[in-house]
């Protein structure tokens, strides 16, 4: 008797809390809501993305895959952006994006033409800016490092309805206002601009070479540049007047990347270590806030991303295994490892 | 269910043909100079399994077709036609060795060779030898060797034979072959040309729009040509021409629409001279051989962009053996080799390496051989081991012999390995190799059964592996212990005009990272063939079959990341045309049962299949 009345009860504030659940606005939109994913470049067969929900234990290795049996990814998966609730997935390897709910993961549409190799893209206004690096220079000398696009996309449609061509390299892609800003770290010294209104470049800026990450945070565009052999820096460029100021770091943080802006603080990785400085300080400390392990000669910090108030690394081990992903504390506790797909190189938070 | 259908037509064909009776053969004997002489006189404590060309003329032209169909080694295709690799004896790509009329010819640039480059019918036989062979045939003979032969026959005679195949997805073939001789000359020309829309229907494959799949930008062609010429100067002189030439445009299938659509095309052509001298007990050889090869590599097939590399390479061999008593054989060989290489990948760089390479043999009795080789190269580029084998082949009974082989082999870096800009490694290590097997062999009435047990220790493995900015670079990273088993069964009998044949192989294969236990990925545990022919008066009928395992596709072995194992099945069968003479006309069913199969993640293969062939001898 004790028993049933004890179920019942139970079973009562189950139904309650279900359905207060049902009322709540932070209501699951899918089986892929309030967690990140991790994109897996993977081999020539194919790349995967695999998620971890906010509660650090739900775990999928491989979303796509799951959602949608049988279609093929494409390979060299690069970069995810979103906009309202579509997830784009570039697959830089089969020229194709990828547009599926970002919820649910199902495919929704394939822009599947206009695309040469595509690498990063943003969405602003329903038109999305992807970076195309069309030919290298191993195979066309003649216009290979001048032929990069961006290929601007029609959300609505899900068509490539123009392109702006570039006459430069082209790689990682920000986005403020109606402007783009454009890093490449192999053959560029500059940002380009590209005015969104007009579809026309502006005056690039000068950077030096092998600028790579980059942020915009309060009017500010904050790139890291690490140049073979010299020391890392930071340059800090005031979009309103592009002027420009430097960080210079010390030669110990030699090869620093992975630039990310997180509250108040520059995030930034050097070989195994996690670093940051105050966005407004003139020198970083070269004392990391903590270092991982890693057996990876070559895979070390291939995926970096600070959210959440923890910091997310991925680790690319030996490229023909699994990779691992860790987070840790912003202080640097670990707080969970997991095995993730083929070569992780990003985290894309799906909040 | 699968095995029933399998073992069911086997049985159909079994008690049809069993019945019949004996197929007139002429036999004559001929004097036939085969080319490749160590592989007879050095090889008898190995396992040499020989492809003869009428196995070669069942199967589709391109090499890996009746090498995949006939013997253990284990083949993994980039779909249909494209690039062909192998694993032997749980081995790397470019630790198996092909040899072309004794000489290697594995790429200078990649260190393999790409088995739908080269097309069968071009050759007499084809052998293929399990275990190491460093020390007669140099770099990448640590899997096995495939030995392309063509043999020149002094019969006085005038003979010509045309092959022409048509089949599904528009593949043609033609082939020629003209052969002439007396008792003083012998040449051999030939020519083929294989090509294919190659646009198949992935069987059960459809897109996200519900159309069905098919192999997009699959267009293959090679074309080959072939002389060999053979002239005796007198009785103890001998002097032999071997030349061929090749081209190879294939454009490279997607795995989705959308991709690049990318092209590829290669060639490569090969002189080889010989002279041979018999002088009493010394018999003196002198090679020179000139091998040239080349790829262009086209980004969009569209436009004519394209990355390239080219190497040429100059041999010379002087190889003289003494016959010191009736049980005691020594020969020695001098070696030279010029290799230049350029391309847009790697440079302008050149390479010369000297070899010094004793070779004895002792014949004990005539049941009873040892075999003993030693081999050094010197070269500027990387420090070469010294290398050895040693073996022995025992005829205990009449129907059973042992053998037992241990060596000691290499894979020198390629191009690619060493100069590749950027990421080449220059101070990189050949990957070297210890090994020990042994084969009993028995054999009763018409039944040979050949097992071989084998372990081999690799070390320096080169791999690829990305740098920290997303280069690649080699490094001798791994450390390999393969070890396995290998079967042979071979039987045949003649009833009357009837002929039976049956010819199957099994290899167990484990090949471990030392460091992490882990199977090395695309290398199945197990693989098996078995071929069935039957001849009754004009009609003849063959039924092939191969298993393969499953193989990992990542280094860890996750058991989500597989290529499933496969059955596939090929039938065929000809007749004797009457109104021409020696004529035939043949049909091909291949992947009769249908099997939706890949054997390389997403490279799906095509469903059942024809080819049609008539064969004209005049």
């Amino acid at each position: 008797m004790k028993l049933t009345r004890v179920l019942f009860v139970a079973l009562s504030i189950a139904f309650l809390s279900s359905c207060t659940n049902d009322d709540n606005e932070n209501a699951s939109k899918g089986s892929y809501d309030n967690g990140v994913f991790v994109l897996n470049e993977g081999n020539s067969s194919g790349g995967s993305v695999s998620f971890l929900g906010d509660d650090m234990v739900t775990f999928k290795q491989d979303v796509y895959g799951a959602e949608n049996p049988g279609d093929v990814f494409g390979k060299y998966m690069q970069n995810i952006f979103f906009d309202g609730d579509k997830a784009y997935i570039i697959a830089g390897g089969s020229n194709v994006i990828n547009v599926v709910n970002r919820y649910t993961f199902k495919l929704i549409a394939k822009i599947e033409t206009g695309l040469i190799t595509p690498r990063y893209g943003v969405a602003r206004n329903g038109k999305a800016y992807v970076t195309n690096a069309n030919t290298y220079s191993y195979a066309n000398p003649a216009t290979g490092n001048t032929d990069d696009f961006v290929a601007v996309i029609d959300l609505a449609t899900n068509k490539v309805e123009s392109k702006i061509n570039l006459n430069a390299t082209a790689n990682r892609i920000v986005m403020d206002g109606d402007k783009l800003y454009i890093s490449e770290p192999y053959d560029s010294e500059k940002v380009l601009v590209v005015n969104t209104i007009t579809k026309t470049l502006e005056t690039p800026i000068n950077v030096g070479s092998s600028a790579n990450t980059m942020e915009v945070k309060n009017g500010v565009l904050y790139v890291l540049a690490s140049p073979y052999g010299g020391a890392s820096k930071i340059i800090k460029v005031k979009l309103s007047d592009k002027s420009v100021t430097e960080v210079l770091f010390p030669v110990a943080l030699k090869g620093a990347g992975n630039l990310d802006i997180y509250g108040s603080k520059i995030y930034f990785t050097k070989g195994t270590g996690v670093y940051n400085m105050d966005v407004t300080a003139t020198q970083p400390s070269e004392t990391p806030i903590f270092k991982y392990t890693s057996t990876s000669q070559y895979g070390v910090m291939y995926g970096f991303a600070v959210e959440n108030d923890k910091i997310y690394i991925a680790d690319g081990g030996d490229f023909a295994s699994n990779g691992k992903a860790y987070v840790y504390s912003l202080t640097g506790t670990l707080q969970k490892e997991l095995a993730v797909g083929v070569g992780p190189n990003g985290f894309y938070f799906n909040d | 269910m699968t095995y029933f259908k399998h073992f069911f037509c086997f049985c159909l064909f079994a008690s049809q043909f069993l019945l019949a009776q004996k197929k007139d053969t002429i036999t004559r004997l001929n004097e036939v100079i085969v080319p490749d002489a160590k592989l007879r006189k050095f090889s008898s404590s190995q396992t040499i399994d020989l492809l003869s060309d009428s196995i070669l003329s069942k199967n589709s032209a391109l090499l890996t077709n009746v090498l995949n169909y006939n013997t253990v080694i284990y083949f993994k295709e980039y779909g249909r036609g494209m690039l062909s690799t192998v694993a032997f004896r749980g081995t790397t790509a470019s630790q198996t060795a092909v040899i072309w009329n004794g000489i290697n010819i594995n790429s200078q640039m990649n260190g393999s060779t790409d088995f739908n480059t080269l097309s069968g019918m071009d050759y007499s036989n084809i052998s293929v030898k399990g275990g190491g062979g460093s020390v007669i045939y140099g770099s990448g003979a640590i899997g096995g060797t495939v030995h392309l032969n063509n043999d020149l026959k002094f019969d006085t005679s005038f003979s010509n034979e045309l092959r022409l195949d048509y089949g599904s997805f528009n593949t043609q073939g033609i082939s020629y072959k003209s052969h002439f001789s007396d008792k003083k000359w012998s040449a051999q020309i030939g020519f083929s040309r294989n090509y294919s829309d190659n646009d198949y229907d992935y069987p059960g494959a459809f897109d996200w729009k519900g159309k069905q799949r098919f192999n997009e930008n699959g267009e293959y062609q090679v074309v080959t040509l072939n002389a060999n010429v053979g002239f005796k100067i007198d009785d103890r002189q001998l002097l032999k021409l071997y030349s061929q030439s090749s081209n190879t445009d294939r454009n490279i299938s997607l795995l989705s629409p959308s991709e690049s659509r990318t092209k590829y095309k290669n060639d490569f052509s090969r002189t080889l001279l010989e002279y041979n001298n018999v002088l009493g007990v010394w018999v003196a050889n002198f090679k020179t051989a000139f091998i040239t090869e080349n790829y262009q590599y086209f980004p969009d097939n569209a436009v004519n962009q394209f990355s390239y590399g080219g190497t040429k390479m100059l041999m010379s061999k002087a190889d003289v053996s003494f016959q010191a008593n009736k049980a005691l054989l020594f020969n020695t060989i001098l070696e030279y080799n010029k290799t230049t290489g350029e391309g847009s990948g790697f440079g302008y760089h050149e390479r010369e390496i000297t070899g010094l390479a004793l070779l004895i043999k002792q014949e004990v009795s005539s049941k009873w051989q040892n075999e003993l080789g030693i081999r050094k190269e010197f070269t500027t580029n990387y420090k070469s081991p010294l290398l050895f084998s040693l073996g022995s082949a025992l005829q205990l009974t009449k129907g059973y012999e042992l053998k037992i082989n241990a060596s000691h082999n290499f894979r020198i870096p390629t191009y690619n390995d060493l100069y590749w800009e950027e990421g080449g490694n220059p101070d990189l290590k050949p990957e070297s190799s210890y090994q020990a097997e042994i084969a009993n062999v028995f054999k009763y009435k018409n039944v040979t059964l050949t097992q071989t047990a084998y372990f081999n220790k690799i070390k320096d493995l080169l791999r690829w592996v990305p740098g920290n900015s997303g280069i690649w670079s080699p490094q001798n990273t791994d450390r390999v212990a393969a070890y396995g088993s290998e079967t042979l069964l071979s039987w045949k009998k003649e009833m009357g005009k009837s002929i039976v044949e049956v010819n199957g192989t099994y290899a167990y294969t484990i090949s471990k990272n030392e460091a992490t236990g882990k199977q090395l990925f695309f290398v199945p545990l197990h693989k098996i063939t078995s071929a069935v022919a039957l001849s009754y008066k004009k009609w003849s009928a063959n039924y092939q079959m191969l298993f393969n395992g499953f193989v990992y596709t990542q280094l860890d072995n996750d058991p989500t990341a597989v290529v499933p194992s496969y059955l596939v099945g090929h039938l065929g069968i000809d007749y004797d045309v009457p109104f021409f003479a020696h004529s035939k006309i043949g049909v091909q069913v291949l992947n009769l049962w249908n099997e939706k199969y890949e054997s390389l993640e997403n490279r799906i293969m095509p469903g059942r299949n024809y080819n049609l062939y008539l064969i004209f001898k005049f």
